[in-house]
């Protein structure tokens, strides 16, 4: 029971009905795991569905099949109305922290909401754990008064964890947290993050586009394409060595801030391909250099190469001297 | 003669507020951009950086107001230039390329249409030469199926296929000595800003361009650039080349952006 994952996704898929009857297959089939305590990055460019299974994992999306479970218990079969008790388990933090934070609220207004929602406590509890929460995501009191315009980027961030965190939730989900702060901020943001981590033994699902802030928090990472997973391992061994041509692609498309490194590019050709009614074939076989004609025949499923690493390409996997 | 093809010199100004304070943003920015050479401006939200390149071109916000500064190109003042002569300079001399190609193109006229537009009056000729220009031009930036894409509307483009198209009219069409690009990759995945990136300096060295990048991300820097400027609350506060700005950072702040975009070690 101990290594009983936290949280458990399987199977997930979202598809969204446009117009003429077609399809748009957004998420298709993702399996997630992640322990107490665990970092898992869930990393891909616009389109591939990463933010669609954030919201589907806490039901902000009705997802189209597949299950999620936490804690042993499946989530997707509650009646909205019994998802309350989900959401003292599970929080989120949102990319834009203009958008996800209440206008007309004030900080204390906005940190006292999910504590009136899922905690009964008194006043004098309510007031000390809002003053421990501004403070533990190292902002001060006097914040707790003041709106959200008064605030900067950072600060608004700040007090978005700090609300994701008010109901001691066991898992995080962090949808590009930094992606719209500046780097200096964005050091301190992460910095913050990997504090409360260790202090609150948090489970965090990281999704991003951002291959150093995925190096420098996750210990484990699941790259997405197409809606679909198609690579995962601990973070260093991935980066050392990917393997599936994406996330070669990938991986050597990310500048490095330094003088004089030189890449190596894996290039792909042409753009990502549509998500409407995709055939059943490996999303990457138009643009993959390394592709061949049964790649088309079939979705490759991710398979296990030791290590506690996956690749969803027999072409690579074939490659790997045993 | 000066081996720069633009001097700032002593740049400063400030925001008029609407009750006639001053907010001033700007503080004596003075950088050069070498000729042939590809300078990055870097610095984090409201350094400054994006406000000095609008202000080359004579399109810096109504609300703000220079109090001293040159900006000499090829020797003359450009903000001295009444708006007439700044029409034979933006375009023809000086041109640049926005973060947000699908909004910086008219958006109820073809792609086609528009860097034809633009061919025709820069360099006249008939509406079908320029056609063929606009496409060659396209083709040349790797927009595949240019012919028909030339026909699409902005909204019919990707990010990146609408970056190119920005990029194709700015250099190709526009051929100016001077490109100024405005955080060209911004917004757009990692592996198609390389692509661009790629194409930028490509395009920049075929054609002898002097090119100035706007921009906050280092490692896009560290890559494509030769001379570094970095900005910080309105001022400049270190320039010098690529090679020493990385290695040997001698300003505070600049030593700070570095590590704040260095998060992982060396390996």
């Amino acid at each position: 029971m101990l290594d009983q994952p936290l949280l458990q996704v399987r199977g997930l898929k979202k598809t969204f009905p446009i117009d003429g009857g077609r399809r748009l297959v957004a998420v298709d089939g993702v399996d997630l795991e992640i322990k107490a305590g665990e970092t898992l990055a869930l990393v891909g460019e616009s389109g591939s569905g990463k933010s669609t299974v954030a919201r589907c994992i806490v039901r902000l999306v009705e997802p189209t099949g597949g299950d999620v479970v936490i804690g042993g218990d499946s989530i997707l079969g509650l009646q909205p109305s019994r998802l309350v008790g989900v959401y003292r388990r599970i929080q989120m933090v949102f990319q834009d922290p203009n958008a996800s934070l209440n206008p007309r609220m004030s900080v204390r207004q906005v940190l006292e909401e999910p504590l009136h929602l899922h905690l009964y406590l008194l006043r004098s509890e309510r007031d000390a754990r809002v003053r421990e929460l501004i403070e533990m995501v190292g902002l001060t009191p006097a914040h707790l008064d003041r709106y959200p315009h008064e605030l900067s980027g950072g600060q608004r961030q700040r007090v978005g964890i700090a609300r994701a965190i008010a109901v001691s939730p066991e898992i995080v989900i962090l949808d590009e947290p930094t992606s719209s702060l500046d780097v200096s901020i964005r050091g301190q943001i992460l910095d913050l993050l990997l504090e409360l981590q260790e202090r609150l033994h948090l489970a965090y699902l990281f999704i991003t586009h951002d291959l150093q802030v995925v190096q420098h928090v996750a210990h484990r990472v699941a790259v997405m394409y197409l809606g679909g997973i198609v690579e995962t391992g601990p973070t260093k061994e991935l980066f050392a060595d990917p393997r599936h041509p994406y996330t070669r692609a990938l991986l050597s498309a990310a500048p490095v801030a330094r003088w004089g490194v030189k890449r190596t590019r894996t290039r792909l050709s042409g753009e990502i391909s549509s998500a409407i009614d995709p055939p059943d074939a490996c999303r990457l076989a138009g643009r993959c250099p390394f592709a061949r004609p049964s790649c088309s025949d079939a979705r490759p499923p991710l398979t296990d190469i030791g290590g506690g690493r996956a690749v969803a390409c027999p072409v690579v996997i074939e490659r790997i001297p045993t | 003669m000066s081996d720069a093809l633009l001097e700032i010199e002593d740049y400063s100004g400030a925001f008029v507020g609407e009750t006639g304070e001053l907010t001033p943003v700007l503080h004596g920015v003075s950088y050069r951009l070498k000729t042939g050479m590809m300078t990055a401006v870097v610095g984090e939200s409201g350094s400054g950086k994006s406000l000095v390149a609008l202000s080359i071109l004579g399109i810096q916000p109504p609300a703000f107001e220079r109090s001293s500064g040159r900006m000499l190109f090829r020797g003359s003042d450009l903000l001295e230039l009444d708006e007439r002569a700044m029409q034979g300079i933006r375009g023809a001399e000086i041109s640049m390329v926005f973060q947000d190609a699908r909004a910086a193109l008219n958006p109820v006229f073809t792609v086609g249409r528009q860097l034809a537009d633009v061919w025709q009056l820069q360099h006249g000729g008939s509406r079908r030469a320029a056609m063929t220009q606009a496409i060659e031009a396209l083709r040349r930036v790797s927009i595949p199926e240019p012919e028909r894409r030339a026909l699409q509307y902005p909204h019919q483009f990707s990010g990146g296929m609408a970056q190119r198209a920005m990029i194709a009219m700015a250099s190709l069409i526009c051929e100016p000595s001077l490109l100024i690009l405005d955080e060209p990759t911004t917004g757009l995945d990692v592996t198609i800003q390389s692509d661009i990136m790629e194409l930028i300096v490509e395009l920049s060295r075929t054609r002898g361009l002097t090119t100035c990048l706007i921009t906050h991300d280092l490692g896009v820097v560290a890559e494509t650039c030769q001379e570094v400027v970095v900005m910080n609350a309105g001022r400049v506060v270190e320039t010098g080349s690529a090679e020493a700005i990385f290695t040997r950072p001698s300003d505070g702040y600049t030593q700070r952006l570095l590590s704040a975009s260095q998060l992982v070690e060396a390996a």
